[in-house]
């Protein structure tokens, strides 16, 4: 049995020409555990969460995915078990069902329609069908797609940067009610970034300010 | 006061052939449409005018200088020296691209392989299956036909490849993250600007002999043939150009996938500059 880590940061910093987003960062991700990441806006927590999938190389220290240092992963197959959700919900061409297996279909896997519904209902997008197009729907539906994009592929850890930051109160709200049902009926661990502190302590079993580091 | 005399410009005048007086006449004459041209890109903000004169000089001269030599290009006989021609004019082809879209680096790198194995193979292929005569005659501006179209074709795709990757970096990282790799993250910019870069050719095919008498064709008509072996013959030069074009097309993209991706499968293109 697997008993590293999801996701250990070690001594990890950052910053662009000679700005200093975070220094020496150390996190770990265990299974079946939501950490709640916070800190000012520009401090670099996206920024975190790409490195961690290797979508940036840190200026210095170590990430290591399932045990393994991420420099040591194919990228591809890093990314087929360590999922990032992105801030904005960017949806492919074509149709829901089309968004939902995208990431499936790349990695050469499949899925039936029954399952996507399943998936669908448990992101509580139970009003919209899985021929409508993707492009159509609003901001907090296309989060709720990507985050089901993401859990389609039944990953081992989950990153969501600040899934709710660029919706209206109403479709915090459900994409709020979509995250306490993931955190309680999946396995895996969930790295979430969020601005807001309050939000991430109705999720988080811990929370960790990127710039302190200290953990609440 | 010092006199200037300007005999000689008149003497120089008078020792051009009457023909060629009367071609640069209408030239000068039609340097009225570059600058109105000029004025409406200028006008509307379109940035094309540098490229326009800088284009306008050397393209003069680059044909001029063609024109001269191709008396003795249209009567060559020798197969490997045709080839060899076309050669120099892929990778002048490819430089042309790479200048045109300065901006983007590895451009020449890029294009040249795409528009040789698009041009060259396209232009063999017909030569084998007899479809084209082996004389320079045909190899030599059916060949420019076949460059010019994959140089196009190969231009339009870098340049959407490069934009969208700056614009339209979440969609792209969005990709990656669920672990595609850069082929499967852009091919959807791909086909997109493939079927975009068809789009001119597939209209003047479509417009064929109605509203779109090509140059080829008219030449030829003009030249003496019978106007249905000039037809076919443009049909053909049709095909010709599509299939260099798709070739040029996909080499070029998946080559320049190592300028947008690093090794990590990371962007590596920089955001545009507001």
């Amino acid at each position: 049995m697997n008993q590293a880590p999801l996701l250990e940061f070690v001594d990890v910093s950052m910053g662009f020409n000679d700005r200093t987003l975070f220094e020496e960062f150390n996190l770990v991700v265990n299974n079946n555990e939501v950490i709640g990441l916070t800190g000012q806006s520009g401090s670099g927590k996206s920024t975190l969460l790409r490195i961690a999938v290797d979508l940036m190389t840190p200026k210095a220290g170590e990430v290591y995915a399932l045990g393994k240092s991420v420099k040591e992963w194919n990228p591809q197959e890093l990314r087929r078990n360590v999922i990032l959700v992105p801030q904005e919900s960017y949806m492919f061409p074509n149709t829901v069902r089309d968004n939902l297996t995208w990431g499936l279909t790349i990695h050469g896997e499949t899925i039936e329609d029954e399952n996507l519904l399943g998936i669908m209902n448990e992101v509580r997008l139970t009003s919209i069908s899985l021929d409508d197009d993707a492009q159509n729907l609003s901001g907090g539906e296309k989060q709720r797609v990507a985050i089901a994009r993401a859990l389609v592929m039944n990953p081992k850890a989950l990153l969501l940067d600040e899934p709710t930051a660029s919706l209206d109160s109403k479709a915090t709200i459900a994409v709020e009610e979509v995250l306490d049902d993931l955190i309680e009926s999946h396995q895996l661990g969930i790295l979430i970034v969020t601005h807001n502190v309050e939000q991430a302590k109705r999720f988080a079993s811990r929370i960790v300010d990127l710039q302190g580091g200290e953990e609440q | 006061m010092m006199q200037i005399d300007l005999g000689f410009l008149q003497a120089l005048w008078n020792s051009i052939p009457a023909d060629i007086q009367v071609a640069l006449g209408r030239y000068i004459a039609a340097m009225v449409l570059l600058v109105a041209l000029i004025v409406v890109s200028k006008w509307q903000k379109i940035r094309i005018q540098k490229n326009l004169i800088i284009g306008t000089v050397r393209g003069t001269i680059q044909i001029i200088l063609m024109g001269l030599i191709l008396v003795y290009l249209f009567n060559l006989r020798d197969i490997i020296l045709m080839f060899g021609v076309l050669l120099f004019m892929c990778t002048f082809a490819a430089y042309t691209t790479a200048d045109n879209l300065g901006k983007i680096p590895g451009v020449f790198k890029a294009s040249l392989p795409g528009i040789v194995l698009g041009s060259i193979s396209v232009m063999a292929i017909s030569v084998l299956l007899g479809v084209i005569e082996p004389i320079g005659e045909f190899i030599v501006p059916m060949g420019g036909m076949v460059i010019g179209n994959s140089m196009n074709m190969s231009s339009l795709v870098i340049d959407r490849m490069w934009s969208n990757a700056q614009k339209q970096r979440g969609l792209l990282e969005t990709a990656l993250a669920l672990g595609a790799s850069p082929i499967q993250a852009t091919e959807i910019t791909i086909r997109e600007s493939i079927e975009t870069g068809f789009l001119p050719n597939l209209n003047r095919y479509a417009a064929l002999g109605i509203v779109t008498i090509p140059g080829l064709m008219s030449g030829m008509i003009i030249g003496g043939a019978n106007p249905v072996v000039a037809s076919l013959f443009q049909v053909i030069v049709f095909i010709m150009i599509f299939l260099s074009s798709i070739i040029a097309g996909l080499v070029g993209s998946r080559l320049f996938l190592k300028e947008i991706f690093n090794e990590r499968l990371q962007i590596t293109v920089p955001p545009p500059k507001v």
